[in-house]
């Protein structure tokens, strides 16, 4: 308002001669300067970028260009990597070559889940305390913790086959989503305890002073504040659950209508071919609810969630 | 009686003991300020008065009831912190009802002190925002907030205003004073800032390494210092120190020889400095341009001009710093002697244990 006012007022002071051709300004970029970039260096950032994911992408785009290929085509040669007539025909014919694909996938889904959910219930009280209480030993586990991690599952897998069979887990859910949880909390707790340091101790006592108990404050205050690590520590112990449950259901499970998918697939290996595009399908089809599973947490990584809470 | 009493309060963190056997009475409505410099034990103090820290020896009591056992909230203290505390993820609103939530009272009521402490500090138009974006000095009164609705016998403040800039921490300095008031609760407040020491408190306690120095109120400490800790800690600029010996001490009169600047006679009664190592103090706001009852002649090196005053520094033939304020801006240049003077009855003297002698 007043700036119109000035404006007019200067036009009419200056006569029309004198009046400078407005430069041409160019619409103001609300970009900091630091992050300015000339045209020729945004090409390169996204050519980097695009090689960059092409090489961690291949695997995938050949797998998937696999799975629209009929099968004679696989073989044939010279190999030619884009498909002809391709279709997803190898999509609906899965489910009648492996009629149990649908019961693979929701037992994968379904362990991966109790597993996940497993480590949350146990590694949020846990990296509380390794994280606000100064009890004996604390750094002994915790030193305990990253030596389990050492050893991977299938070092363990004679004492834990003996260990699974002496109470009776075998050929059940249990004998692959205890050993997968077990393996998955230690690292988790870490991870979440290396978080919840990061909580002001003050926002503890503030809460103490205040009458809340260790409960209280752990609910009300720590629990809303660590989120994000919570869910960092959900989609890891999802992934790794998904990732890890190949090698306790080969060892520890021999009835399908538990095997979760990644055995299951193993169905696709006929006598006398293996059907590599069904596979390929079925491969897809069954990473979809992890990445269902990772959109819907990703909403709650919120950043910068403990802004103005000390002063810095 | 009174409302506060520490006995011989003692604390060791481990083997470092860090609160030396600590005295103190406060009553009921008085404003304290703990002060000494940093590291001395103040929040050590405050944190075991609030009951976050376990005494280690001695005994604290709140209305004549041992508290020493006791969680902070069955001892009637509200603490404001050092950072402010506050809770990112909740509005202001629900920071400043925290407690009342944990006490579990209804909504109407928790409405009604809510909007009372928001009206006393002027939130109340920030309630639904997050600390996040608020003002350093909104941070501090929804901290402040978040004490006033639980009603407290005793508030205790750690450091609230040190990082506030200059002008909004004299700002809050007010407000906080003017609560006080309407308030009338006791306050308990740690500060290193002698200027917010002088200014709030009705009785300062000057700590140094884990004990107290000297109790009394802000004048007392400045005129009649206890010893040299407390003469060179409260007042700004610091108090001048230079080093003496006592000629001799007759009962009525101190004779103490100042090496190069002369010989100067204090009305002091103490016999027993004669022969002593002593401290002559003077403040530097005492000093006086030109002649006087003892003058002495110092060549600044540094001259500060701030309008108001002016302050100069100079280092004495005996390697003492020396520093002199004076009113306005008189005539004054680097390197150019100036000869000054101060009353008698201004000087300060403390003997060899550095205790000050009257
Ligand atoms: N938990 C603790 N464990 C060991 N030593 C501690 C602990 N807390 C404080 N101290 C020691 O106690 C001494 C006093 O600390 P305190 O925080 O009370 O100082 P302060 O007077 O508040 O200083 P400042 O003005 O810097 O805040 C320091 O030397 C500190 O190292
Ligand atoms: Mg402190």
């Amino acid at each position: 308002m007043s700036d119109v006012a000035r404006t007019t007022e200067v036009a009419a002071v200056d006569s029309p001669a004198l009046v400078k051709p407005q430069r041409k300004v160019k619409a103001r970029s609300t970009r900091a300067m630091i992050d300015r970039y000339q045209w020729y260096e945004v090409v390169a950032l996204y050519a980097g970028i695009a090689v960059f994911l092409f090489f961690v992408l291949a695997p995938f785009i050949e797998g998937f260009l696999v799975s629209l290929k009929p099968l004679a085509q696989l073989f044939s040669t010279p190999y030619s990597f884009i498909p002809k007539n391709g279709s997803f025909d190898a999509y609906f014919n899965m489910w009648n070559s492996v009629p149990l694909l649908g019961l693979y996938i929701f037992n994968s889904f379904f362990i991966s889940t109790i597993v996940t959910l497993i480590v949350v219930a146990v590694v949020v009280p846990a990296a509380y305390a390794f994280a606000r209480f100064n009890f004996a030993g604390a750094g002994l586990l915790l030193g305990m913790f990253l030596a389990v991690n050492m050893f991977s599952g299938a070092v363990l897998l004679i004492p834990l086959f003996r260990l699974m069979r002496g109470l009776g887990l075998l050929n059940t859910y249990f004998a692959m989503i205890v050993p997968g949880a077990a393996f998955l909390i230690p690292s988790s707790i870490w991870l979440l305890r290396t978080y919840m340091l990061r909580i002001p101790r003050e926002l503890d006592e503030a809460a103490w002073v205040d009458g809340a108990s260790r409960l209280y404050t752990l609910r009300r205050v720590i629990l809303p504040l660590a989120m994000p690590g919570i869910v960092v520590v959900a989609i890891m112990t999802f992934i790794g659950a998904y990732a890890q449950q190949f090698i306790f259901a080969l060892t520890f499970n021999s009835k399908s209508e538990f095997m979760p998918l990644p055995v299951g697939l193993f169905a696709f290996f006929g006598k006398q071919e293996v059907q590599w595009n069904e596979l390929m399908a079925a491969s897809f089809v069954g990473i979809l609810p992890v990445m269902v599973v990772i959109v819907f947490l990703q909403r709650y990584l919120v950043a910068g969630l403990t802004a103005g809470a000390v002063k810095q | 009686m009174s409302q506060l009493s520490l006995k011989h309060l003692e604390k060791s963190f481990n083997d470092a003991r860090i609160i030396k056997g600590i005295d103190l009475e406060v009553s009921e409505g008085e404003f304290v300020v703990f002060v000494g410099p940093s590291g001395c034990g103040k929040s050590t103090l405050l944190r075991m008065i609030a009951g976050l820290e376990d005494v280690s020896e001695g005994e604290i009591a709140i209305s004549g009831k041992v508290v020493n056992d006791l969680p902070p909230v069955q001892r009637g203290i509200a603490m404001v912190f050092q950072s402010y505390a506050l809770y990112p993820h909740m509005s202001v609103y629900e920071n400043i009802a925290f407690p009342l939530r944990v006490e579990k009272l209804p909504q109407p009521e928790v409405d009604k002190r809510v909007g009372a402490a928001a009206k006393v500090l002027q939130l109340e138009s920030r309630l639904q925002h997050r600390p996040g974006q608020l003002s350093g000095g909104q941070r501090q009164r929804v901290a402040i907030g978040r004490a006033i609705v639980r009603q407290p016998k005793i508030f205790l403040f750690d450091e609230p205003l040190s990082n506030l800039d200059a002008a909004l921490r004299s700002e809050m300095r007010i407000e906080l004073m003017e609560l006080h008031k309407r308030l009338g609760s006791t306050m308990i407040y740690v500060t290193h800032d002698q200027v917010e020491a002088m200014t709030m408190a009705d009785k300062i306690v000057v700590l140094d390494a884990g004990t107290i120095a000297q109790v009394g109120s802000p004048l007392d400490l400045y005129h009649r210092p206890d010893n040299i800790f407390v003469a060179g800690f409260i007042g700004s600029p610091k108090m001048n120190f230079i080093n003496g010996r006592v000629r001799a001490a007759n009962g009525s009169t101190v004779v103490v020889d100042l090496g190069q600047l002369g010989i100067i006679e204090l009305p002091r009664t103490s016999t027993s400095v004669a022969g002593q190592d002593v401290t002559l103090g003077i403040r530097p706001e005492h000093l006086k341009l030109g002649a006087g009852q003892f003058t002495l002649t110092i060549t600044p090196n540094i001259v500060e001009q701030l309008g108001i005053h002016s302050i100069t520094y100079a280092t004495l033939p005996g390697g003492e710093a020396f520093t002199g304020l004076f009113e306005g801006n008189p005539d004054l240049v680097d390197g150019k002697p100036i000869e000054l003077s101060f009353p008698i009855a201004s000087a300060h003297l403390f003997d060899s244990k550095g205790l000050a002698v009257y």
